[in-house]
């Protein structure tokens, strides 16, 4: 600080005045202020928080880590099963919406589609997959079609699709396109220049988005199962029905593993893939 | 095609040969085993999913053809409480993650604070929300409040995670230039680091919450309150006419949040138009 007050006493070298953030910066508080106040106010419709019941009872909730802390192995053997359908309905969802991303990602990106108003069009459609919580199409669907892998695989897929399309079109939008020029400059109809120049250059961005979509979907069949859209959800389910605590743990560790796993084969996948 | 005449090639142009490239082909046929073992194993109703259009018609005729409007203050009252979940577990957990997060990064905390760090928040990304839920509601019960603490745990995986990545990648000369002027470690993260990483940090923050606006309805499945547990509910009622109502709110506030939420993060990150500063440097 006082290399500071030094510069200052030294012959004016003519600083500029501190810009004045002030202002702006209260008028960025008030506003996070009311905001947060609005969402914290019960008779707001906003959330009651309860501080003295984390005082009374944190106790339970330090109880329930513990057991997590020492997972019972004796459940794995069971959890093979549910762990397979898993891994096959990620597997499954990801290769389905693999296959519709492409169209529409062309579809959905600037060069590809020179078409403005279906551009948009199917861009808002994919606003709106996106939108919906990936849950609301689990629990909906299982009301339709029933309890079972399919409305879970179906769900898969709108999500990844969702992410997957967003994404790739970006991908397309920001890539290089002088081939694209050159392939319209060449004569090429819209279908030539996508299938030859747009499409060679996207298998990269598509690759390691499918990859991560299938990182994604592992994660969320561990949800999934509850509303009753298989995989290893179901076991999540019925162990905290049991209060089985350290029965949990087993699995949620299982499901850290084959994430990692997944991670990293997809990391040696895209380091091929380029 | 025919267009392109080119005079000066008279003799055919030696075309290199295609680059064979194998290791994508083993590649591709191993991931295509993969795709069809995985098909092939799993046991999907494929005689359901012939049934799937004309069921969609069928409950989408339901859900959307007469919605029950009359629902629709009880739908926004269950939005804002489970906006209201995803705001307050956004900003608790933003800020326990920037406090966790930054000593986390290297260059800034020392190992042996870093490595345990960085366990937790690979440890809390492993749990699912709802886990964490059923954790906190032995606490706090079934109130929202259980939903904005479990939103605010569960992401501080994820955000922390972030939160050091950005530290890490900032440009390094101004904590530098603090250090060598004789700043302590505080001085320099205050003034060498914050400057620079906190409209990235600020970004981040609301793409925090509009992720939590998406979470907080899987919160509602443990019945922590919100649109999710509505709609839960009312599906299991099979009252599709109020399913539809609930479906449309969550779609448009979830879209309008997403695009607020995006116009304030490119307004940090790329600064303001009108004042022609450029601060993209």
């Amino acid at each position: 600080m006082t290399t500071v007050a030094e510069a200052a006493e030294r012959p004016a070298q003519a600083i500029p005045p501190r810009p004045r953030t002030w202002p702006r910066t209260a008028r960025i508080v008030a506003v996070l202020a009311v905001l947060t106040a609005a969402t914290a106010t019960p008779a707001l419709g906003g959330v009651e928080i309860d501080l003295g019941a984390i005082a009374d009872n944190w106790t339970n909730g330090a109880d329930r880590i513990g057991q997590m802390l020492v997972p019972d192995l004796s459940v794995l053997p069971r959890t093979w099963q549910p762990l397979l359908e898993t891994l096959q309905m990620a597997v499954v969802g990801a290769a389905i919406s693999a296959v519709l991303a492409v169209p529409l990602s062309l579809w959905a990106a600037r060069p590809t589609n020179p078409n403005a108003p279906v551009r948009a069009a199917v861009r808002f459609v994919l606003n709106v997959i996106r939108a919906v919580p990936d849950l609301v199409y689990a629990t909906v669907l299982v009301a339709m079609v029933g309890v079972g892998t399919l409305p879970g695989v179906i769900t898969l897929v709108l999500f990844d699709i969702g992410i997957v399309v967003k994404l790739v079109s970006e991908a397309i939008d920001s890539a290089d396109s002088s081939y694209m020029e050159a392939g319209r400059a060449a004569g090429g109809t819209q279908t030539q220049i996508n299938r030859l120049t747009a499409l060679p250059q996207t298998w990269p961005a598509l690759a390691s988005q499918v990859l991560y979509s299938l990182e994604l979907n592992v994660r969320i069949s561990a949800i999934l199962g509850l509303v009753g859209a298989g995989g290893i959800g179901r076991l999540i389910d019925e162990m905290r029905g049991f209060y089985r605590y350290d029965a949990l743990s087993t699995i949620i560790l299982e499901i850290l593993i084959v994430v990692i796993l997944i991670e990293l084969a997809s990391n040696v996948l895209r380091k091929r893939l380029r | 095609m025919t267009a392109l005449a080119v005079p000066g090639v008279a003799t055919a142009p030696i075309v290199p040969p295609r680059p064979r490239r194998r290791a994508v082909r083993v590649a591709s046929w191993a991931v295509a085993a993969v795709v069809l073992v995985a098909f092939w194993g799993l046991d999907l109703e494929w005689d359901k999913l012939v049934d799937l259009p004309s069921d969609l018609v069928h409950y989408g005729t339901l859900m959307f053809s007469d919605p029950d409007w009359s629902m629709l203050p009880e739908a926004l009252l269950q939005t804002w409480r489970s906006v209201s979940m995803a705001w307050l577990g956004a900003l608790l957990g933003v800020v326990l993650s920037t406090l966790l997060g930054i000593p986390a990064a290297e260059g800034v905390g020392p190992l042996w604070l870093r490595l345990p760090l960085r366990w937790v928040f690979a440890v809390i990304r492993a749990v699912p929300e709802v886990v964490i839920a059923i954790i906190i509601l032995t606490v706090t019960g079934l109130t929202p409040f259980t939903g904005a603490l479990a939103l605010a745990i569960g992401g501080i995986g994820t955000h922390a995670k972030w939160t050091y990545e950005t530290v890490e990648a900032a440009p390094t000369g101004a904590g530098e230039a603090v250090r060598a002027s004789g700043g302590s470690l505080l001085e320099t993260v205050r003034w060498g680091l914050w400057p620079v990483v906190s409209p990235e940090l600020a970004s981040l923050a609301l793409y925090r919450f509009e992720i939590n606006v998406r979470t907080s309805a899987i919160l509602g499945l443990i019945g922590v309150g919100g649109i999710g547990d509505m709609l839960t509910s009312y599906t299991q009622y099979r009252e599709w006419a109020t399913v539809g109502v609930l479906i449309i709110v969550v779609i448009v506030v979830t879209m309008t949040i997403d695009a607020v939420s995006g116009a304030v993060r490119r307004r940090i990150m790329e600064g303001a138009k009108v004042r022609g500063v450029d601060r993209s440097t």
